[in-house]
């Protein structure tokens, strides 16, 4: 007999295997008569089905047209607590019958009513999202009780790091724009009306404005049929749309302190403006953006995380909204890190301003990105998320289908350009929320400083 | 239609490593997992929040990838991975295109081999997850409410009641020896599962899991591990300063039945009709109606685990943040009521069959998500890991809603009236030391 010398399978990384290839579902999509534009993709993984009815206006436009920040929130709050059909108690309870969850919530641009339901219940959840949707009665009591809550919740946020560096951030990159405002304060929740609400309502939930997605086990025939039936009767009308106002120009870094006591940590965001999603550039910066601070693998995580030991969870992110988007960077660090996290913060944005990248890097950042992209492709709620990316922002319909071949195309001069463009570092607003008997030294060493108190103004 | 039909397939190498592959060709992408058979219960003494420090110097090198290779292996082949600490059980899991399992496996089978660290790491991850406690419990309103808080109310036996995040002089204290025992000790192939769900054939799996998993020695003998708790008598009370938020608050909790018992199928539902969302009993009652709560919240392990991923004596918890013009007392009489008028009467034959179709929408979706949207089927790959290392029965992700659609109204009552003892339970208060502003 003779013995077999086995290789040892460790001493080489193995190679990827060839890929299988990427195939996105086939989308049904229709404009119904009144004008809520649907879209449909079958996905037959699990016996349930999700997705969202969106409307096209959150709470820039209610803050810039009613004067009223947060009034698309309360509004979807309280659409959820009763129609002219079935009080509060009675939708609660119906949705558990059919095994179903409901979501209503506003954002700065969009309000969304969610769903997520057992497939063999489809018609008695669409039915009571068009109710929703529809014949919202706005029930005082209920109205009064979500006012309280929304209340007690910001009185919890003002307290909470993360949300008031994203407050002041806001504030400082979007001076008197409402993306300024990411939630009112209480005075302005006091002063809600009733009457406000409803007004909203009126005016904003109408299909002209909206966009249904619907993603799961169901056949795309028959379901664009019944949600024809449950939505068709819906009455259109025109929706007012939210003036754009130039942003602040920003000239300089400058510091923004909010102090928040006892603080045994501080959160630093470094922010700029960007751009929209809609924008040619979007994907060279979101390249730039993975390599930079977007992945485990990148190099700011890599720095201050795994060498430094300055903070647990740092992270950058490009954010779009409709009319414009910013480039920020987040860390929660150690109080007497705080200059130094800063200086390689800055550094690592020099530096992907100042020299390209390498080609195994670039190759390596691109095929995380088109990786990711394709892990959607596995869940209903994964699609679900990639087409309300495509179709709120109104990208070509082939945006998906082409994604992995844009991104493959990307160069080290589309990165350096785009770091150039959009990593601001001459300009960059930096806000740290902490306690400033200990980090206020720090704070002066990189600008100018103006110190907030972390109480509502 | 309550019958599920996930495909398993399921081996054992000589070493004892159990492998359990979920096939489905849906998307051409897989999510890959070991679970070990440990977790921050039975970290040593003196050594609190060793296991979750451990579970981050796993990511710290092996022998054939060293530091920070791990993590670009996979994000450079388009995947994600994280790894998390339970009571019972820890897991390192990735989520990558299908052309990437060959990779992943290697990675995974080279930390099992030979875990590869030193001092410098250790110092590094030690930092790390300071930050990370200081982020998640020290630096935020009602941190670790109430799932640090509860513990040393609750239990007598160290290893359920010490502080899981650990406390700063303990994790000081952690050396590079207490690394490299606690590898030897508890993460050996008998003692772990690797699990494939998504795009991966059995044949193709199991092939490369012995390709570099089977030459993995099987390791020592597990130690004998002592868990076990007293009875709960009596009522047990604690306080903790909420330093940031401005609503009182409170939790309490109910020791939980073991799991596969007839009690805990009851039990699991009649958490379901007490905290499932708005139309549970206590958000309804407390928030909803009364107007007591701002919010209320509830389940086996919450907020930190599941109905199905523990192995040891547990809480049904049940967290309440009031107004502060009620008095803690008030909020809390308020609470029994709610729990009293099921021990009385149990609940509605309508409302338990409203349950249970939510609980099987739910539990289907778990299955499918879990984890957000960038990991595929985490749900079913953690179900799996739980049902083969606690129960040696992976295929119970296919047949345990059988036994939780059985339960009757009055299963549900007699468990009300076991387990919901108001003289048998542990309450914990969090109390602002300022006051809100009115």
């Amino acid at each position: 007999m003779a013995t077999v010398q086995m290789p040892d399978p460790f001493a080489q990384v193995p190679s990827l295997g060839p890929e299988r290839p990427v195939v996105w579902p086939a989308r049904t999509r229709r404009k119904l008569a009144n004008g809520l534009e649907v879209v449909l993709v079958e996905s037959h993984t699990i016996p349930k089905f999700t997705g969202e009815l969106y409307l096209r206006s959150g709470n820039a436009v209610a803050a810039a047209n009613a004067k009223s920040p947060g009034l698309a929130e309360i509004t979807a709050t309280v659409v959820r607590t009763g129609t002219e059909k079935r009080s509060s108690r009675q939708i609660e309870e119906d949705l558990r019958r059919i095994g179903a969850d409901v979501g209503t919530s506003a954002g700065a641009d969009t309000t969304a009513i969610g769903f997520n339901g057992l497939a063999e219940f489809s018609g008695d959840l669409l039915k009571l999202v068009a109710e929703l949707a529809q014949q919202a009665s706005f029930p005082a009591d209920e109205f009064e009780r979500e006012r309280r809550q929304m209340i007690e919740g910001l009185r919890i946020a003002r307290t909470t790091p993360s949300f008031l560096a994203s407050e002041r951030m806001r504030r400082v990159l979007f001076g008197s724009h409402p993306y300024s405002i990411i939630a009112p304060t209480e005075t302005q929740v006091k002063e809600y009306r009733l009457g406000q609400l409803v007004e909203f309502y009126r005016t904003h939930y109408t299909p002209g404005n909206a966009l249904l997605i619907a993603v799961g086990d169901f056949a795309a025939p028959q379901m664009m049929e019944q949600i024809e039936r449950i939505f068709g009767s819906w009455k259109p009308a025109t929706v007012p749309v939210v003036p754009d106002t130039t942003l602040p120009e920003l000239h300089g870094r400058r510091v923004h302190l909010v102090h928040l006591p006892e603080s045994v940590q501080t959160q630093v965001v470094v922010a700029n403006h960007a751009i929209t999603r809609k924008q040619p550039d979007w994907l060279r910066l979101a390249l730039a953006n993975s390599i930079y601070g977007g992945a485990f693998n990148s190099r700011l995580i890599i720095n201050i995380r795994e060498q430094k030991g300055y903070t647990y969870s740092p992270r950058s992110g490009v954010h779009a909204l409709r009319q414009h988007g910013y480039f920020s960077v987040n860390a929660a660090v150690r109080n007497d890190v705080v200059a130094a996290s800063l200086t390689e913060i800055f550094y690592e944005i020099d530096r992907m301003r100042s020299l390209a990248v390498g080609e195994d890097e670039l190759s390596d950042a691109r095929t995380y990105m088109s990786g990711v992209f394709s892990l959607g492709l596995a869940t209903q709620d994964g699609l679900a998320s990639q087409l309300s990316t495509v179709y709120l922002n109104e990208l070509p319909d082939n945006e998906l289908e082409t994604y992995r071949q844009r991104v493959r195309a990307l160069t080290a001069a589309d990165v350096l350009a785009a770091a150039r463009r959009y990593f601001d570092s001459p300009n960059a607003q930096i806000t740290i929320v902490g306690d400033h008997g200990q980090i206020g030294d720090q704070a002066r060493l990189f600008g100018e400083v103006t110190e907030y108190s972390a109480e509502p103004e | 239609m309550n019958e599920l039909h996930i495909p398993l397939e399921t081996t054992k190498l000589e070493n004892g490593l159990r492998v359990v592959i979920s096939p489905d060709r849906t998307a051409p992408v897989a999510t890959l997992g070991v679970y070990y058979n440990i977790g921050f219960r039975l970290e040593p003494r003196g050594r609190s929040g060793f296991a979750h420090l451990f579970e981050h110097m796993m990511f710290q090198g092996s022998e054939h990838a060293g530091k920070m290779m791990h993590i670009k292996l996979i994000n450079s082949s388009g995947g994600v991975l994280n790894g998390s600490t339970h009571y019972d059980v820890t897991n390192y899991y990735e989520s990558i295109p299908s052309n990437a399992v060959e990779r992943v496996l290697w990675l995974e089978a080279d930390r099992m081999r030979a875990l590869k660290v030193d001092d410098e790491n250790l110092r590094n991850q030690r930092d790390v997850v300071k930050e990370e406690v200081r982020v998640n419990v020290l630096n935020q309103p009602y941190g670790g409410f109430p799932w640090l808080d509860l513990p040393p109310i609750a239990f007598r036996n160290w290893a359920n009641a010490h502080n899981f995040y650990g406390d700063f002089a303990d994790l000081d204290a952690a050396s590079l020896d207490d690394v490299q025992q606690f590898f030897r000790t508890y993460y050996s192939p008998a003692n772990a599962v690797l699990l494939m769900v998504g795009d991966v054939t059995p044949d193709e799996g199991f092939a490369l899991a012995r390709r570099y998993f089977g030459s993995i020695p099987p390791g020592p003998p597990l130690p004998k591990a002592d868990v076990g708790e007293p009875p709960f008598e009596g009522v047990r009370r604690g306080e903790v300063e909420e330093k940031f938020g401005t609503l009182p608050a409170f939790a309490v909790g109910y020791r939980a039945p073991e799991r596969r018992t007839p009690d805990w199928y009851a039990l699991a539902m009649l958490d379901h009709a007490l905290h499932g969302g708005r139309a549970g009993r206590v958000y309804r009652q407390l928030v909803l109606e009364q107007q007591i709560a701002v919010d209320t919240g509830g389940g086996i392990q919450y907020p930190v685990g599941d109905l199905f991923d523990y192995n040891g004596p547990t809480l049904l918890v049940s967290r309440v943040l009031h107004k502060p013009e009620y008095s803690p007392d008030q909020a809390l009489d308020a609470f029994d009521a709610v729990i009293d008028a099921v021990r009385q009467h149990g609940i509605e034959q309508g409302e338990l069959e409203q349950v249970k179709v939510k609980f099987r929408s739910e539990y289907v979706s778990s299955l499918e998500g879990g984890h957000g949207a960038s990991i595929p089927r985490y749900g079913l790959m953690h179900y799996l890991a739980c049902f083969t290392l606690f129960d040696n029965d992976p295929s119970l992700v296919n047949s345990i809603l059988e036994g939780f659609l059985k339960v009757t109204p009055e299963q549900v009552r007699v468990a009300a009236q076991r387990y919901l003892d108001p003289n048998r339970r542990a309450i914990v208060f969090r109390k602002p030391t300022k006051k809100a502003a009115d």
